[in-house]
Parts: C-alpha cells; sequence; structure tokens
C-alpha cells in the first residue's frame, strides 16, 4: 500500500518522533509506514488522517498485492 | 520512549544477573540440602528474578504500539514453535530410548525460548526497519 505520509510529514515540518508522539506510536513505527513496510491498522490510520484532517484514501492508496 | 527502553533494558540485564547468581550460588546448595522444604526453597528461588523478568516482558508487550505488537507475537510464534518442536522431538527420541534426558536438562527449555523469542524478535523487527527487541 502507498501512502503520502512523509510528504504530509515533511509539510508540516515535524520529525519522525514528533509524529509517533502525536500518533501513539513508536518512532520506528512511523519510519515502517513511511517506507512501506507495515500498513496500519484502520484505528491508526483513522487516527492519521484526522491528524491531517484529510480522508484515509488521500493519505493510502492500495498497491498491487 | 527512548529512557523507558533504556530503563527496561537495564531491568532485564540485572534480574537475569540476579538469576546467573543465584543459579551459581544457591543451586549447587539444592543437592545437598537435607531438608525437603529448604531443597524446594532453594531450588525455586531462581523463580523469582525470572517471573519479575517475564512480567516486565509482558508489560513492555502490552504497553507497545501495533507494529511493536506484531513483531513480538511473531517472535513468540517462533520461539514456542522451534522450542515444541525441539522438546518434542527430544521426548519421542528419549521415550524410544535413542536419548536419555533427566530433569536438569528441562531447565534449558525457558533460556532457550528466550534466546530464540529475542533472535527473532531482533530479525523480525529488522524487516520492519529495525525494531529490534527492546
Amino acid at each position: 500500500m502507498k501512502n503520502r505520509l512523509r510528504e504530509l510529514r515533511d509539510r508540516h515540518a515535524w520529525s519522525q518522533g514528533d509524529l509517533a508522539e502525536q500518533l501513539e506510536v513508536s518512532r520506528q513505527t512511523v519510519n515502517a509506514i513511511e517506507t512501506g513496510k507495515y500498513d496500519p491498522s484502520l484505528p491508526l490510520a483513522f487516527r492519521i488522517a484526522k491528524l491531517f484532517r484529510m480522508n484515509i484514501e488521500s493519505i493510502f492508496e492500495p498497491g498491487k498485492e | 520512549m527512548r529512557r523507558a527502553v533504556t530503563a527496561y533494558r537495564r531491568q532485564i540485564f540485572l534480574l537475569m544477573a540476579v538469576y546467573i547468581g543465584l543459579m551459581w550460588l544457591v543451586w549447587p546448595h539444592v543437592h545437598t540440602a537435607t531438608s525437603l522444604p529448604l531443597k524446594v526453597a532453594l531450588a525455586l528461588v531462581p523463580l523469582v528474578p525470572m517471573s519479575a523478568a517475564l512480567w516486565l516482558i509482558v508489560m513492555d508487550v502490552v504497553g507497545g504500539d501495533e507494529l511493536q505488537q506484531r513483531v513480538h507475537l511473531i517472535a513468540l510464534s517462533i520461539a514456542t514453535g522451534v522450542t515444541c518442536a525441539a522438546s518434542f522431538m527430544a521426548g519421542v527420541l528419549c521415550a524410544a530410548g535413542v536419548l536419555v534426558l533427566g530433569g536438569d536438562d528441562l531447565m534449558w527449555v525457558l533460556p532457550a525460548t528466550a534466546l530464540i523469542y529475542a533472535a527473532a524478535n531482533w530479525v523480525v523487527g529488522r524487516r520492519y526497519g529495525g525494531l529490534g527487541c527492546s
């Protein structure tokens, strides 16, 4: 699954640690999501979307499975 | 969060050091103790730091985020599977009279599980970008 987390984080000038703190996850989890190594759960995806005030589908898009 | 991880590691290492110290100092006296209650107490004393360490690990898993819990779960599945398979194989070979195992050998099951778990945790963590085991 592709995502725009890195782009959105950069836009807010947040570090991975800053974002992790706001999402109440570890910095490694943010890194894993950004690099596409981990797809977040639905609740976490909703938290990300809420934080950036966007829809989930405008942050995450399904890749080729 | 890094400070919490450091504190957690320090506590685990301290408990493991206490465990090793107890095994070193107390365990030799288990065989020579004459009274049964003393023998039981000496034999079970190492369980105190071991239980405390297990409790800390459980608290670490419970307090982790979803990816950390996933890594722990995969690592635990691998460690449990490998240890169960090895124990079963040893048990079958023992029952067949090929292998001779004593009660002392059972003491290696938990350390073996812990070592495989730590290794699996590190490997699986690296797959997700280096979570490793805390």
